[in-house]
C-alpha cells in the first residue's frame, strides 16, 4: 500500500523471496557447520600429526570457500534484494528495528570473509597454532552471524513486546529466538556432515581415511540431529496460537510438515543404517547423496513452513500480508483503501478523473457508478495491492480464481467482508463497502465458471 | 500526476539513529566499497584487454590482477553491504519505490553476480593450473565476467540515477504496470543524467585501477622483474590519465548538461562550490602524485604507493560526498531526508556495533600482520 507492488505473474513476487532464501540457506548453514566443522578436525588434525587428514581437509576448503564465500555471499544479498522489491514495508520496518543487529552481524561477516581466505590461501605456510586460530575466528564469527540472523527471523515470527514499545531488546529476545538458534545450530552441524559425506566419498580413496572422516563427522551430526528435534519442540511449543492452528488447518502445511518429518527421519534412519551400522555405506556416492538429498528437502521445508505458518502476516502482528501495518487498518476502512495508498490513489486520480472530487481525493460513493469495465480494472487495483502477496490471479500460486471457482457473487461478497473471519490466515479487508463491491466484481471476473456435468445437477435458476 | 503523491512519507516509524550518523556510515561504506567495485568495474575490462594487446608486462599484470581477484570482488560485495544497508534506513520511501519499477533489472543484479563472480574463479584457476595455456573457454570466462560487471554497474547506476528522477515516475510506472502494479520492466534510459553519470562512474573506476597498478608493483611484486614494476609505474600514470580526462569530460557533461537549476545553484552558488571544486579537481592531484613517481628514477616505493593509495581513496570519498549532496539537493522537492523523525534512538546497540567493530578490525589486523611476517615463497621460476 505505501510502495508500489511488484506484479509478478503466475508465481507472485514474495515467492522469489521464498526460492533465494531457500537456496541460501542450504549454502548458509554449510558455512556456519562446515567452519566449524573444519575449526575442529584442523586443529584435530594437527594434534594428532595425521598429514593424510589435512590434506583433505585442505582439499574440502577449498570446496568450502568456492562455495560459501561466492555462492553463500551473493545469495545472502539477493534476499535483501528480494525482500526490499516484494515486500518493502516489512523490509522498512525490519531494517529500521535491527540496523545494528544487521551492521553487528556484518562486523561477523567481515571476520569471516578475511580469515576464511587467510585460512585457505595460506595454508601450509602459517605455524599450525595460528592458522587453527583462524579458523576459530572464522567459525565463531559465523556462528555468531547464524545467531542474530535467527534472532532477526524469529522476531519475525514473534515479536515479543515489539508492538507496544518499540525497543531493540524487545524484538531482538524474542521466544522464538533461542529455539531458532537452537535448530539452526543443529541443521548447519548436520547439513555440513552432510557436505563432508558426499565430498568425501566423490575424493577419497583411501578406507582408512574413510573411516576417519565418517567417524569424525558422524559426532557433529548425531549432535545437529538432537539440538534439530529439541529446538523443533521448542519452536512448536512456542508458536503464537494462530500459527500452530494454521499448521493443522491448511492442508499444503500438513503436506509439508509430513514431507517434513518424513525426510528428516529419513536422514536419520540412512545416519543410523549408514555410518553407525554400516560404516561401508556412506563410502558409496550414491548414498552420500541420498543423505544429502533428504536433509536438503527436510530443511528447505522447514524454511518454507517457517515462511508460511505467519499468514496473515509477514512479520507476526507488525506487518500484514496486505502490505499495510495492524493499526492502520481501521483508518484505511474508513478512508478507502484505493485513497489510502499513494500508488493507488494514483492510478485511479490518472485513469478515472470522474470519481476525484475537487479537492482530489477519491469519492467512493461514484465508484459504483462507473462503466462494469472500469469497476473490475479498479477491483483489480485493489487484488494486487491487497492480495496478489498470496494469491496468483488465474493460474500459479494459490491463485484466487479457481479458488473461487463457481462461487456466486453473494458468497464473493461474504468472503471479502469477513476475510479474517472466514480464514484466519488471511488478513482482514480494508477497504469501503464501495470497494469490496469492486473486489467481488474482479473475482467474479477473474474466477472460471462452476465445471460443468457434476451430479448431483445444479437446479436451474427458479427452480426453488 | 504529482510525483510528489507518489512518496508516501506517512509511515511512522522513526529513524533509529540520528541523521547524520546513517549519512556518515552510508558515505563511509560507499567509499570503501568503491574501492574494490572500481577494480571489478574497470580492472578485469583494461586486463582483459592488455592480455589481447600481447604486451607481457600487460599479460603479466592480467594475471596479477586476475589472481586477487576473487578476493576483491568477496571484500567489495561486503563493503557493498554497508552503503545498502543505510540506504534502505535513510531513504527507503524513495529507494524502494525506484527499485521495484525496476525490479526485474535490479532482481538481475544478483542473478548475473552469481556467473560474474565464478568466472572471475575459472579465469584465476586457470591462470593457477596452466597459466597462459589456460583453455579458451576460461579465457573466455574473464571476458564474460567484465561484460557482466560492467552491465552491473550500468544496473546500479540505473537504479540510483531512478531514485532521484522522482519526476519521472508516473510515467515509467503508467508504461510499465499491470492494474497499478509495478511489472519491474522500466529502465531509466530516457534520464539524461544516466549516461554522464554511469561513464563518470567508469572514468573514477579507470583512475583506482591505475593506482592499483602502481600500488600492487610496489607492495605486492616483490617476485616480479624490474621491467615490470617499470613497465606498471609508467602504465599508471597513462590508465590514470585516460580515466582522469574520462572522468572530466563525464563530469562536465553531468554537471553542466544535466543538473537541473536548483541542483548548480547548490553545486555552483552556494558554500557547496567548494566541495564541487574539489571534487572535480581532486584526480589532479594523484596524477601529479604518479606522474612525480614516473619521473622519479628506480621503482615506486611502498611509501610513495601508499600515499597515491591514500590520495585516490580520497578522491573516491570527495566524489561520493560531492554526489550525496547532489543527491539530497535532487531529491528535496520530494522527500526530506534530513528532517526525518527520529525513534528510539538505539544507543545501546549502537555501541554494540561499534565495539565489534574495533574488535573486529583488531582482529582483522592481527590476521593482516600474521601473513605478512611470512618469509616471502621462493620464486617458482
Amino acid at each position: 500500500m505505501h510502495f508500489p507492488w511488484w506484479h509478478v505473474d503466475y508465481l507472485t513476487a514474495p515467492m522469489l523471496i521464498a526460492f533465494v532464501s531457500v537456496v541460501h540457506v542450504l549454502v548458509a548453514h554449510y558455512a556456519v557447520g562446515g567452519g566449524l566443522f573444519l575449526a575442529v578436525e584442523v586443529t584435530h588434525a594437527y594434534r594428532t600429526h595425521n598429514r593424510d587428514y589435512l590434506a583433505y581437509l585442505r582439499r574440502h576448503a577449498k570446496f568450502f570457500v568456492l562455495l560459501t564465500v561466492a555462492f553463500g555471499a551473493i545469495t545472502g544479498v539477493g534476499i535483501w534484494w528480494t525482500i526490499g522489491l516484494a515486500s518493502p514495508l516489512a523490509t522498512r520496518v525490519l531494517i529500521r528495528t535491527f540496523v545494528f543487529a544487521w551492521a553487528t552481524e556484518y562486523v561477523f561477516f567481515i571476520l569471516e570473509i578475511v580469515s576464511a581466505f587467510i585460512f585457505y590461501h595460506y595454508w601450509g605456510r602459517l605455524p599450525e597454532k595460528v592458522h587453527a586460530t583462524i579458523v576459530w575466528i572464522y567459525g565463531i564469527s559465523a556462528w555468531a552471524s547464524l545467531v542474530i540472523i535467527a534472532a532477526i527471523t524469529a522476531f519475525m515470527l514473534d515479536p515479543g513486546k515489539w508492538p507496544a514499545d518499540h525497543d531493540f531488546w524487545s524484538a531482538i529476545l524474542n521466544r522464538q529466538a533461542l529455539p531458532q538458534i537452537i535448530s539452526r545450530t543443529g541443521g548447519a552441524l548436520l547439513l555440513s556432515s552432510l557436505y563432508v559425506y558426499l565430498h568425501a566419498a566423490l575424493t577419497i580413496k583411501d578406507a582408512k581415511l574413510h573411516a576417519l572422516i565418517e567417524s569424525r563427522s558422524t559426532r557433529p551430526a548425531l549432535l545437529g540431529a538432537v539440538l534439530i528435534t529439541v529446538g523443533g519442540v521448542l519452536w512448536h511449543v512456542l508458536l503464537p496460537p494462530s500459527a500452530q492452528a494454521a499448521l493443522y488447518a491448511a492442508p499444503v502445511l500438513n503436506v509439508l510438515m509430513a514431507l517434513l518429518f518424513a525426510a528428516t527421519g529419513i536422514v536419520f534412519v540412512l545416519l543410523f543404517f549408514g555410518p553407525y551400522r554400516n560404516p561401508g555405506w556412506i563410502h558409496t556416492p550414491g548414498f552420500a547423496a541420498s543423505v544429502l538429498l533428504f536433509g536438503v528437502i527436510g530443511m528447505s521445508t522447514a524454511e518454507f513452513i517457517r515462511e508460511a505458518v505467519r499468514k496473515p502476516y509477514i512479520c507476526y502482528n507488525v506487518v500484514l500480508g496486505s502490505q499495510m501495518l495492524p493499526d492502520e487498518v481501521t483508518r484505511v476502512r474508513r478512508q478507502g483503501f484505493l485513497e489510502s495508498g499513494p500508488w493507488t490513489r494514483a492510478f485511479v486520480q490518472a485513469k478515472y478523473p470522474q470519481v476525484v472530487s475537487g479537492d482530489g481525493h477519491i469519492d467512493r460513493t461514484r465508484l459504483l457508478a462507473l462503466p462494469k469495465a472500469g469497476q473490475i480494472e479498479l477491483g483489480g487495483v485493489i487484488f494486487q495491492y491487497h492480495c496478489n502477496d498470496c494469491h496468483a490471479v488465474r493460474q500459479g500460486y494459490s491463485p484466487v480464481g479457481p479458488l473461487v471457482q463457481g462461487w456466486t457473487p453473494a458468497m464473493i461478497r461474504a468472503l471479502v467482508q469477513d476475510l479474517d473471519r472466514t480464514r484466519f490466515t488471511m488478513p482482514p479487508w480494508a477497504g469501503t463497502p464501495e470497494e469490496a463491491e469492486l473486489l467481488v466484481a474482479y473475482l467474479a471476473d477473474v474466477s472460471p465458471p462452476r465445471p460443468v456435468g457434476m451430479l448431483p445437477a445444479e437446479p436451474k435458476t427458479g427452480a426453488r | 500526476m504529482e510525483p510528489k503523491t507518489l512518496v508516501d512519507t506517512s509511515m511512522a516509524l522513526g529513524l533509529p539513529a540520528p541523521v547524520w550518523f546513517i549519512e556518515l556510515f552510508k558515505w563511509l561504506g560507499f567509499s570503501l566499497h568503491a574501492v574494490p567495485m572500481n577494480l571489478w568495474l574497470a580492472g578485469i575490462l583494461v586486463s582483459m584487454i592488455l592480455y589481447v594487446l600481447g604486451n607481457p608486462h600487460g599479460r603479466r599484470f592480467n594475471a596479477r590482477l586476475m589472481a586477487q581477484m576473487p578476493v576483491i570482488i568477496a571484500l567489495g560485495i561486503n563493503f557493498g553491504i554497508v552503503p545498502l544497508l543505510f540506504i534502505q534506513v535513510g531513504f527507503a520511501e524513495i529507494f524502494y519505490p525506484a527499485t521495484i519499477l525496476m525490479a526485474w533489472f535490479w532482481f538481475l543484479v544478483v542473478v548475473l553476480l552469481l556467473p560474474a563472480y565464478y568466472g572471475v574463479y575459472l579465469y584465476a584457476y586457470g591462470l593457477a593450473g596452466q597459466g597462459d595455456a589456460m583453455p579458451r573457454w576460461k579465457r573466455a570466462a574473464g571476458w564474460v565476467s567484465a561484460v557482466l560487471l560492467v552491465a552491473i554497474g550500468f544496473t546500479f547506476a540505473n537504479a540510483m540515477s531512478l531514485m532521484e528522477n522522482v519526476k519521472s515516475w508516473p510515467d515509467l510506472w503508467q508504461r510499465h504496470s499491470f492494474n497499478g502494479a509495478a511489472l519491474g520492466t522500466a529502465l531509466n534510459l530516457a534520464d539524461p543524467r544516466l549516461w554522464p553519470r554511469w561513464l563518470l562512474m567508469f572514468g573514477l573506476a579507470l583512475t583506482t585501477t591505475a593506482v592499483w597498478v602502481a600500488f600492487d608493483a610496489a607492495w605486492f611484486a616483490r617476485r616480479e622483474s624490474p621491467a615490470y614494476r617499470a613497465w606498471a609505474k609508467d602504465f599508471s600514470w597513462r590508465l590514470y590519465t585516460v580515466g582522469a580526462v574520462w572522468f572530466a569530460i563525464a563530469g562536465a557533461w553531468y554537471s553542466f548538461g544535466t543538473w537541473t537549476p536548483d541542483t548548480r545553484q547548490a553545486m555552483f552558488r552556494s558554500a557547496w562550490v567548494l566541495l564541487t571544486v574539489v571534487t572535480a579537481a581532486a584526480p589532479a592531484g594523484v596524477w601529479v602524485l604518479l606522474w612525480l613517481a614516473r619521473k622519479r628514477e628506480g621503482d615506486i616505493g611502498p611509501g610513495w604507493a601508499s600515499l597515491i593509495g591514500l590520495a585516490q581513496f580520497g578522491v573516491l570519498g570527495i566524489n561520493a560526498a560531492g554526489r550525496q549532496v547532489v543527491q539530497h539537493v535532487e531529491i528535496g522537492p520530494y522527500f526530506d531526508i534530513v528532517h526525518q523523525p527520529t525513534g528510539q534512538t538505539q544507543w545501546a546497540p549502537l555501541a554494540i556495533f561499534l565495539v565489534l567493530f574495533v574488535l573486529a578490525l583488531g582482529l582483522v589486523a592481527w590476521m593482516i600482520y600474521q601473513v605478512a611476517k611470512l618469509p616471502a615463497q621462493p620464486d617458482a621460476a
